[in-house]
């Protein structure tokens, strides 16, 4: 398998600059923008809380869909080829307590933000999306209630932490997964390999809307798992553990004149599905380090005096800790963009020309070339 | 022609649908020339150019606009093609490969990242793939990476693209 090569903008490495730039998060940002960064020969250091760079490719995404080999062998290159310095079980403090998202207890080590941008010229926020949504119904802090990613982490990190992490136990059991993109289809497929003796998959719209699509739907029912659609989870039951969802199923009719389809009238019962574990995998939100001291909102709508820089100068942000969830390529796409900026920033600053080119005329010329979207995201 | 051609093969049942491969070459060519589709049905798919023994993009433009570069990439000289209106490339291309856009000549179309290509590099898409699924490889030698799965994907993605095409009914 050959390595993803995140220093596909180069060939040989360049000429070593007295340049350093620290990036947190080994996720597809992070690790593009290092790719980026040290294709400039910029010595380029990264921070990750995870005991290996990849991120959710690694560690969310079933290894079946992303070949880990791959990931390893670009992040080892960069490192051994491009000098990319990489410092995992590392977590930069902090947007929340420590151990308040999936993946803390790896770290061995805390840094302060300050401190990093102290130690280097410019610093890329990397940091991606790790909090679970959350249903907000009653229930959902029964044991046996647990995120999608929750599920999905440990099978993956099993490999790489040791003892102390091992894979959701369902063997024999009955399993609920409640949402229709693809993480909830990574956690019925892998509940399914895990041996759970059965898996329903909840979904409040049709197969229609599911965001995986509806072939993805037909190959889970293929492989066992029980479609529910046009449902709502209104409560988990169970006293000290979870033993079921409390959910709405109604029936729709035709589309309306608006082209949404409304419950048929009487159509709607409340029911019960019994489960001996709920997963809920309806999204992520972005967990970037002081969203509101670094003006992330502002970034994000590209009101910035320069593409992804925060309010803090050398500071910059890409990747899902500014967009929220996305894709992979959306990632990697604003790690490079970002990673381009930073340097183009630093370019100018050393020569004392950053008056030349007024902040507001770069970004908007920027979005000019990506009609469609102020910054095309 | 050189005796090995090499051109991109994405194995569509590997493919996950990232779209690292469109926005890497967005970032290297400002507009994509490899384009993620959606089916109705959610099958996700990267739509490509071939760069064909038998191009019908070039056989149908009437300017001579597509040629054939030395190492045999289908190449679109945008000094040529007037973005004719009749945009008979676009509906000759039998694996909608050709992209229209809303600057310059109003096409894009892949050039097998050319540029990088002069200074030894291979196309960005393939470079960057975080599944493997795209390949850079002789054409001659993709049938030995091909495998039912990847037949079968193949199949399915054409039968979208050509509804009607390859079914009985």
């Amino acid at each position: 398998m050959n390595a993803m090569n995140f220093n596909f903008l180069c060939g040989d490495p360049p000429p070593a600059s007295a340049r350093s730039v620290g990036i947190i998060g080994a996720g597809p940002s992070g690790l593009a923008a290092a790719g980026y960064l040290s294709c400039l020969g910029y010595l380029v250091e990264v921070y990750d809380k995870l005991p290996k760079a990849g991120g959710l490719m690694l560690f969310g995404i079933p290894g079946h869909r992303i070949p880990k080999e791959r990931v390893e062998a670009g992040v080892r290159r960069m490192a051994r080829k491009y000098g990319v310095v990489f410092h995992p079980r590392t977590k930069i403090c902090c947007s929340a307590p420590l151990h308040d998202e999936e993946g803390d207890h790896f770290c061995s080590d805390v840094r302060g933000l300050g401190d990093l941008v102290k130690k280097h010229d410019a610093i890329i926020i990397c940091t991606g999306s790790w909090r679970s949504r959350r249903l907000g119904i009653p229930g959902e802090n029964l044991p046996g209630v647990m995120a999608g990613l929750e599920f999905l982490f440990p099978i993956r990190a099993a490999g790489y932490a040791g003892p102390g992490i091992k894979a959701p136990d369902v063997a024999g059991k009955t399993v609920a997964v409640i949402g229709a993109g693809h993480s909830a289809v990574d956690v019925v497929h892998s509940a399914l390999f895990l041996g759970a003796a059965k898996v329903h998959l909840l979904y409040r719209r049709t197969r229609h809307e599911a965001p995986c699509g509806s072939y993805e739907i037909d190959r889970l029912e293929a492989a066992g798992a029980a479609w529910h659609e046009s449902v709502t989870p209104l409560r988990f039951t169970g006293e000290d553990r979870v033993t079921g969802v409390e959910i709405r199923e109604k029936t729709l009719g035709e589309p309306g004149p608006d082209g949404k389809r409304c419950a048929l009238p009487d159509s709607e019962h409340v029911t019960v599905i019994e489960a001996d574990l709920v997963v809920t995998a309806i999204g992520e939100t972005a967990t970037p380090p002081f969203a509101k001291e670094l003006g992330l909102e502002n970034v994000r709508k590209g009101e910035v005096r320069w593409l992804h820089m925060t309010d803090i100068e050398n500071l910059f942000v890409a990747g899902d800790a500014l967009t929220g969830p996305s894709k992979i390529g959306k990632a990697v796409y604003s790690g490079l963009r970002a990673a381009r900026s930073l340097a183009n920033w630093l370019d100018l600053k050393d020569q004392d020309r950053l008056a030349d080119y007024p902040y507001d005329d770069l970004v908007a010329r920027e979005a000019d070339r990506f009609p469609g979207g102020r910054l095309h995201r | 022609m050189p005796h090995k051609q090499k051109v991109l093969y994405i194995d569509y049942s590997t493919c996950i649908g990232c779209e690292t491969c469109e926005y890497v070459c967005r970032f290297v060519h400002d507009t994509p020339r490899i384009h993620m589709m959606r089916t109705a049905s959610g099958v996700m798919a990267p739509l490509y150019c071939r760069h064909c023994e038998n191009p019908n993009c070039a056989k149908v433009c009437k300017r001579g606009a597509i040629v054939r570069d030395k190492s045999g990439a289908m190449i679109l000289q945008p000094q040529l093609c007037r973005g004719c209106e009749t945009r008979q490339c676009l509906l000759a291309c039998p694996y909608a490969a050709m992209f229209e856009t809303d600057t310059g000549v109003m096409l894009s179309k892949c050039d097998l990242c050319a540029g990088r290509r002069q200074i030894g590099l291979s196309p960005a898409c393939a470079e960057m793939c975080p599944c493997g699924a795209i390949h850079f490889i002789a054409r001659e030698d993709i049938a030995k990476i091909e495998t039912d799965k990847s037949r079968e994907a193949f199949e399915r993605v054409m039968g979208h693209l050509r509804p009607g095409k390859g079914k009985e009914e």
